[in-house]
């Protein structure tokens, strides 16, 4: 799948641009280059629809002068003087962060399980043969299930980040990727149900999210109806169900930046009391073959494991190198340094703070659905909700709708509802009350949750 | 190496060719050679810069140039697709696509039809809208002016936290080849300002977003009262501070533009487009002439709406953009669709297909999609008989479920109407609903439909659309 010269073109062409920086006397310089190639299938209508294959890349030059920074993105390397002249030119009107510079080379272990060889040798009549046995799986659980959209996914992207301050830092990492939604038309009622799952490891030719969506379809049909009205009642969400809504609220609220700037709905709360005394949130970048995971930042800055929530405790946030020099600068926040939590969206974006790999966890016993069950006694489970991009990350409001839910009564499941609302507050649900299951699994991104019961904080409003 | 390659770092340009015609033309005939039936190569070259400002400092600004190509191959009824931004690899790859297509044509079970395209008129041009003021003429001085006016006037109080302001423009240049003989190019330009300010009183943090924006270079943005969107806005986030949590249940909802173009978009749009219902993923299979709104509901999709954020002149595949009226006073009329569907459904192809850049292959999607006005004076002649409702103003963004017909939008902020009268604002008000019921529902429009806030809509790829309508009243909706 990658050109095996892949690794050494970007680094030569990296050095070109850094060697274009030299000559145009910028005082600090840092390429980023990104190399992607793949493979992917669609899936619609119960057969493949569409293969693809391809590649795709680019470079991105920050500079830092005074201060200063600027940035451009190029695809074309012949551009890149032109890109230079850009980013300095913006530099030069860009205000000055006393104490900002490039971070220095700082030395790091590197992390495993990034890389999965067997992904590299993948071609498309591969692909091919897992979409068959998705399709095959799906049919033989029920032969009215039909895989109506989704796809498989294979790619390895080379990356190279150099600087003027001695990071030379380069690897491959790979990614394999599998998506279903699956319809169950019949008797003029329609059931789906969207899941999907992704590694930076060779996933099995039948992942476990193609059964439960399967499930979920299932389980959703021949809906009961509740005339109760909107009810304060406990709410069981599934990883992938919460999974959503999480990483739309509290990833942007644990940036070091929104709380100095009193911008999260956690800002003046460190070393405060934020979330169920046994609950604990950590930004593991390091976590071994995880989806955000990386040795150094998107800004060569060495990468942690990062305690934001202790105990219940507000004890940490995430910092960028300019963020951080920034908001120092600006007398919001006595200290402050880059905790290696920069990360971008490509070679287009310049690093800017976000998490990595997110995850909730219990010090408390974890308990097995039916336990969560028992406790909930009356209440609902969601597995999925619509407009999760429409919660507030301010405020940490939410209101979206789900089809993907079930009434419990007396701990037992009495049946689906066919729609219904949900809203809330997601900062004042975590405060207490909240109990976490067994399983923890990878959603949203890379938010590693389990799910979660919530006692009290949630409204849902049968439709 | 995958990336592009050119014999100068210059701007794109209208009047340079980026593909080798020869060497494409000599690919796509290889295509042709091979097997496939079809083969075209689009390439599209985007020049644009994005700007932030924080409390008036600038935060970044990121001027860029990007370039892919797709090209796309039908062989044996079937898809076979690559895209690089290693323009001068395409004719490499031709053997290897056809391959690829073949590969899932051998997969297709005997009941499924195999791909075919509708027929389309062969054209060979060039087109060009071109701006009053080509953005990329335009200095970050200048853009900096407009943003620092529109933060002037959005931070005037004391309970305002933060303002950050954006601004994005873009050139974007496409050319079009064919095994059929398709050869045009076209050219078009974006613009959008935008700001989120946030406020907070002791705990409470809230914040509202506006935006202005379109088809068109630098007047786009010249044309707008950016204090007044800025002062808008702080006096929305101030309010929202005060606002009370939104009442639940079903109840009479009166919607903004804003909101009636979002409505219409994830409510009817999504489930119109043709490749979704070939799927059997809507809730609009089989209704075409079907009579599935009130009578007073006109749906159209333009993409030849100059201002509007989703214009374009010619579609994905080489067509000619024109206006698509979706529903005719209730009745489902068109699908938005592509030559893939519109052969499938036995259309008229209606130039439907957009993709995301040129590194995406193009799916049907929508553009500038409205609902056309109906006989109400006003606002206040909307809400006078209302008991007990809901006004609900600006769009958060929303989501459908297309098989199933359900949807669900959220607004910035909102009223509570109570005895024809707009009464307490609300907060984080959401509302969700049932295609095929809510179309029904609608038993109020005003006359001025216009085109809302510039958004952008995502199908697995992300495209720039406009949405709006006139104000909308719903007879019975699920408020959150």
């Amino acid at each position: 799948m990658l050109p095996d010269d892949a690794l050494e073109r970007l680094i030569d062409g990296s050095k070109k641009i850094g060697d274009l920086c030299k000559k145009n006397n910028v005082q600090q310089w840092e390429i980023l280059a990104l190399q992607s190639y793949g493979h992917e299938l669609d899936i619609e209508a119960g057969k493949i629809s569409l293969a693809a294959g391809g590649g795709d890349g680019g470079y991105g030059i920050r500079v830092v002068e005074n201060g200063r920074y600027g940035y451009a993105h190029l695809v074309d390397i012949n551009s890149a003087e032109y890109a230079i002249n850009q980013a300095q030119s913006i530099a030069k009107v860009s205000p000055s962060i006393e104490g900002f510079s490039l971070p220095s080379n700082q030395p790091t272990d590197g992390v495993d399980g990034l890389f999965d060889k067997r992904i590299l040798s993948l071609g498309p009549e591969d692909l091919l043969q897992q979409a068959d046995s998705i399709l095959s799986e799906v049919s033989s659980i029920d032969e009215r299930a039909i895989v109506t959209g989704g796809g498989v996914g294979v790619s390895a992207t080379a990356g190279v980040l150099l600087s003027s301050e001695g990071i030379e830092h380069h690897g491959i990492t790979t990614s394999h990727g599998v998506g279903v939604q699956v319809s169950i038309d019949e008797d003029d009622q329609l059931t789906s149900s969207w899941q999907g799952e992704s590694s930076k490891q060779l996933l099995t030719p039948v992942p476990d999210c193609i059964k439960s969506s399967v499930e979920w379809a299932q389980k959703t049909r021949d809906p009961i109806s509740i005339d109760s009205g909107a009810e304060d009642l406990p709410v069981l969400m599934t990883s992938e169900g919460l999974a959503p809504l999480f990483s739309v609220v509290v990833p942007s609220a644990i940036r070091g930046e929104r709380l100095a700037r009193l911008e999260s709905f956690w800002s003046g709360r460190e070393g405060k009391n934020v979330m169920a005394k046994d609950l604990s949130l950590i930004d593991d970048a390091r976590k071994t073959g995880a989806k955000a995971s990386s040795s150094r930042d998107a800004e060569g800055v060495p990468t942690r494991r990062q305690v934001i929530v202790e105990s219940g405790t507000l004890v940490g946030s995430l910092w960028s190198t300019r963020d951080s020099a920034k908001l120092v600068g600006e007398g919001k926040i006595d200290h402050a340094e880059s905790t290696g939590s920069a990360s971008r969206g490509g070679h287009q974006s310049p690093p800017m703070t976000s998490c990595s790999n997110l995850e909730l966890v219990s010090s408390s016993k974890s308990n097995t659905q039916d336990q969560l069950l028992e406790r909930m006694d009356t209440g609902y489970i969601v597995n999925s909700v619509m407009g999760a991009h429409t919660a507030n990350p301010t405020s940490g409001d939410f209101s979206v709708t789900t089809s993907s839910i079930l009434r419990v009564e007396d701990g037992d499941i009495v049946g689906a509802i066919k729609q219904a609302g949900l809203s809330g507050n997601m900062a004042k649900s975590l405060q207490k009350d909240v109990f976490l299951g067994d399983n923890i699994r990878v959603s949203g991104g890379s938010m590693y949750l389990s799910d979660v019961l919530f006692m009290q904080g949630l409204r849902v409003n049968p439709a | 190496m995958v990336m592009a390659t050119s014999s100068a770092g210059d701007v794109f340009d209208n009047s340079r060719r980026y593909l080798d015609q020869t060497k494409i033309q000599s690919a796509l005939g290889m295509a042709s050679e091979l097997g496939a039936s079809y083969a075209e190569v689009r390439l599209v070259a985007i020049t644009d810069s994005s700007v932030a400002t924080r409390d008036g400092q600038l935060e970044r600004a990121i001027p860029g140039q990007e370039v892919g190509a797709t090209m796309r191959i039908l062989a044996d009824g079937a898809w076979g697709v690559h895209s690089t931004t290693d323009i001068s690899s395409i004719p490499s790859q031709v053997e290897s696509t056809v391959r690829l297509a073949k590969a899932v044509a051998k997969r297709r079970g005997i009941n499924d039809k195999p791909v075919s395209l509708a027929e389309v008129p062969i054209i060979e041009d060039s087109v060009h809208w071109s701006p009053k003021k080509d953005v990329r003429n335009t200095e970050l001085d200048e853009k900096l002016h407009h943003l620092k006016v529109l933060y002037e006037n959005s931070k005037d109080d004391k309970k305002i936290a933060s303002v950050i302001c954006g601004w994005h423009d873009e050139h974007i240049h496409t050319e079009f080849l064919s095994s059929e003989g398709m050869n045009r190019s076209w050219s078009f330009q974006r613009s959008l300002i935008n700001a989120t300010v946030t406020a907070r009183d002791g705990s409470d943090v809230v914040s509202y977003r506006t935006r202005h924006g379109g088809e068109g270079g630098l007047e786009l943005i010249e044309s707008c009262d950016l204090g007044q969107l800025g002062s808008n806005a702080m006096t929305s986030a101030i309010r929202l501070l005060k606002a009370e949590r939104s009442p639940s249940g079903k109840m009479p909802l009166v919607a903004d533009r804003d909101l009636t173009g979002v409505y219409i978009h994830e409510a009817l749009g999504h489930p119109c487009e043709a490749d979704l219902v070939a799927a059997g993923d809507s809730c609009l299979d089989g209704k075409l002439g079907q009579k599935i709104g009130n009578e007073i509901v006109t749906v159209v999709d333009d993409p030849t709406i100059r201002t509007g954020y989703g214009a374009h002149p010619i579609d994905d595949e080489g067509l000619d953009t024109k206006e698509k009226c979706l529903i005719k006073n209730g009745v489902l009329t068109e699908y938005l669709n592509h030559r893939e569907t519109a052969h499938h459904f036995d259309l008229v192809p209606n130039a439907g297909a957009r993709a995301q850049d040129g590194l995406h292959h193009p799916l049907v999607r929508m553009s500038n999609t409205l609902i056309r006005g109906g006989n109400h004076r006003d606002l206040d002649e909307l809400v006078e008989d209302i008991e007990y409702g809901v006004y609900a103003c600006g769009s958060r963004g929303g989501q459908v479920d297309t098989g199933r017909g359900s949807f669900q939008f959220a607004a910035q902020e909102a009223w509570l109407i109570e005895n024809g009268e707009l009464t307490n604002p609300l907060k984080d008000v959401s509302v969700s609903g049932l295609t095929l019921q809510i179309l029904k529902d609608v038993d109020g429009l005003t006359t001025d439909s216009r085109l809302a806030a510039p958004g952008f809509c995502g199908k697995g790829q992300t495209v720039p659309v406009g949405d709006g309508g006139p104000i909308m009243r719903i007879k019975e909706a699920l408020v959150g």
